[in-house]
């Protein structure tokens, strides 16, 4: 049993690409750039292109994509409920109904927003999936702090907002390895978690979450020692070992992003309504 | 109960970039009642291969057979398995989480689905073969014991489902002396008495050169010692090239026979190195 295979969202794959050498500000402001651009995508043609674009960045990244794919696993069963959702729930005026039981109704409104709704959630996982595997812990602290660091100016707690957030994002993957041995240690003394009726199935869940909500806060305990000891006090006054330098690569990447956005906004304004 | 694995090969994260070969074409067997010491340096892939023994994992490639049963055939019970085959973490914590020390050592009895007399028995015999007393720790609360104690609760947890064989994953890293040779006593006493196959897990030769009958070295994800503990101490080289931790007294003879004094090379323990030097001063060795 592996949990933590199935987990890329804050794993970091070190590797030497044009992707990997990017300055960390040019990669998250990329990542918004496009997440903001998802949004407006309404047609199919213009998820194509984005389609296009993406699987480029995988490549250039030198990402196996089906290693970058292998992550949405288990978020499939939530997509497929939400296509279903929107598929049956969606009203648009004057729309063809393909197919109605009982007060299920489905239209063809409601199929291509379901289709364009999944694919956002998809791409925006993927996107920012790329962002982490990419980038460096170390790195991506860098590249966030320094971009909200004007906002120190009316105190507003940059450091400390970023520093939480990379420790969350580790903790994912440390609570995934910790989750995997107290289920062995539960399966060892003879739970069978794939037994049983739903609320059986659950009440085995609690000898699997206690232990694992106190060794979380005996970390947590742990950690704060361990920084306090080497004299933690937040960002103040707090200096950098590697300062970040945009490079012609980043100005590279810019342009390259400019065009693709430019193209995209000609493309989205021309677009045909589906609905 | 006989365990044996044939042709057993694993990897971490198969299909994915961080694939990592972990065991490789390891080809084993234990027979009923051994006392088997499993040593590696760490990231051997020891713990991986002990866990594959009560099917915590299933083989991707080659079989693991406990008492005649395959652990990847779909037919076998994989939970009378894993009760037949204790299995004691390193860090008790993964495993503690009722209230009470009692409660804890109910739960792997409990899955079995027996009666709460049968239960109630269990603990008690539990509590009594890892030296905890009944009366005073039954209603303990979990968190109050110490290191040592939680190793034995955590110890008793496992051994409530009358295991036949009991894999031992590191359980004396991070114990007091005193509480490392309680806990070693126990495992002792419980092999001896009640004829519990015993696997140990340890990446020091120390503990393991003196309690086990066969010594295992495992590196790389491959077997590459299997002999008795006398015969393993006697490579001390290959095995200090390896990172392992060495006996103590396998360092001092060592040391005495560099610098000129005739001792064998086999000596495991401080009785045997007493008269072993005893002889060699009569015999008026050295510089």
């Amino acid at each position: 049993m592996e949990l933590t295979k199935n987990i890329t969202l804050g794993v970091y794959l070190p590797g030497d690409t044009f992707i990997h050498r990017l300055d960390p500000r040019t990669k998250i402001l990329g990542t918004a750039v496009l997440v903001i651009m998802l949004l407006f995508l309404k047609t199919y043609t213009a998820y194509g292109l984005f389609t296009l674009f993406t699987v480029a960045l995988i490549g250039l990244a030198a990402i196996p994509l089906r290693y970058a794919l292998s992550g949405l696993k288990p978020m499939l069963p939530m997509l497929i409920i939400m296509w279903f959702f929107q598929l049956f729930l969606f009203r648009a005026a004057d729309t063809e109904v393909i197919f109605q039981w009982w007060i299920f109704k489905a239209t063809e409104a409601g199929l291509h927003m379901g289709n364009l709704i999944t694919l956002r959630v998809l791409f925006l996982f993927i996107i920012t999936t790329l962002l982490t595997l990419t980038t460096s812990i170390v790195k991506l602290t860098d590249g966030l702090e320094s971009l909200l660091s004007p906002l120190r100016a009316i105190g507003f707690p940059a450091h400390e907002l970023v520093m939480t957030l990379i420790i969350a994002l580790r903790f994912v993957l440390i609570l995934a390895e910790e989750l995997e041995k107290i289920i062995k240690a539960q399966t060892a003394r003879g739970v069978a978690f794939d037994r049983g009726n739903f609320i059986q199935k659950t009440s085995k869940l609690f000898p699997v979450f206690l232990p694992l909500f106190i060794n979380a806060f005996k970390r947590a305990e742990e950690l704060i020692i361990a920084m306090e000891a080497r004299s933690y006090t937040g960002g103040r006054g707090r200096t950098k070992m590697k300062t970040l330098h945009l490079s012609r690569v980043d100005l590279a990447a810019a342009a390259a992003l400019f065009a693709f956005t430019t193209m995209m906004i000609y493309v989205i304004l021309n677009a045909e309504p589906l609905f | 109960m006989p365990i044996e694995t044939v042709n057993l090969s694993f990897s971490y994260s198969k299909g994915t970039p961080f694939e990592q070969e972990v065991l490789h074409d390891i080809d084993f067997q234990i027979k009923d009642g051994e006392f088997v010491g499993l040593i590696g340096p760490t990231r051997s892939g020891k713990t991986t291969f002990a866990q594959h023994l009560n099917a915590l994992y299933i083989p991707q490639s080659g079989r693991v057979i406990v008492d005649g049963l395959d652990t990847a055939d779909k037919h076998t019970d994989l939970v009378y398995l894993r009760h037949r085959v204790g299995y004691v973490f390193q860090n008790p914590d993964y495993q503690l989480f009722a209230p009470t020390v009692g409660e804890d050592i109910a739960f792997g009895p409990l899955n079995q689905k027996l009666d709460r007399n049968e239960v109630e028995n269990r603990v008690r015999v539990a509590m009594d073969q890892v030296g905890l007393d009944y009366d005073t720790f039954h209603d303990r609360d979990i968190y109050a014991l110490s290191g040592g104690q939680k190793r034995r609760a955590a110890i008793a947890g496992v051994l409530a489902c009358k295991p036949k064989a009991l894999i031992l994953d590191d359980i004396t890293t991070g114990l007091d002396p005193r509480g490392r040779d309680d806990i070693l006593r126990i495992i002792n006493i419980l092999h001896r008495e009640q004829n519990i196959t015993i696997i140990f897990i340890s990446s020091s030769m120390d503990e393991a050169a003196v309690l086990a009958e066969r010594i295992v070295i495992i590196n790389q994800g491959k077997i590459i010692m299997d002999d008795k503990p006398r015969r393993i101490l006697e490579k001390i080289d290959e095995l200090r090239y390896l990172g392992l931790e060495l006996p103590e007294v396998s360092m001092i003879m060592e040391k005495l026979r560099r610098v000129g004094y005739k001792l064998p090379s086999d000596i495991i323990c401080v009785e045997e190195a007493i008269g072993a030097i005893a002889a060699a001063l009569r015999e008026g060795g050295g510089q």
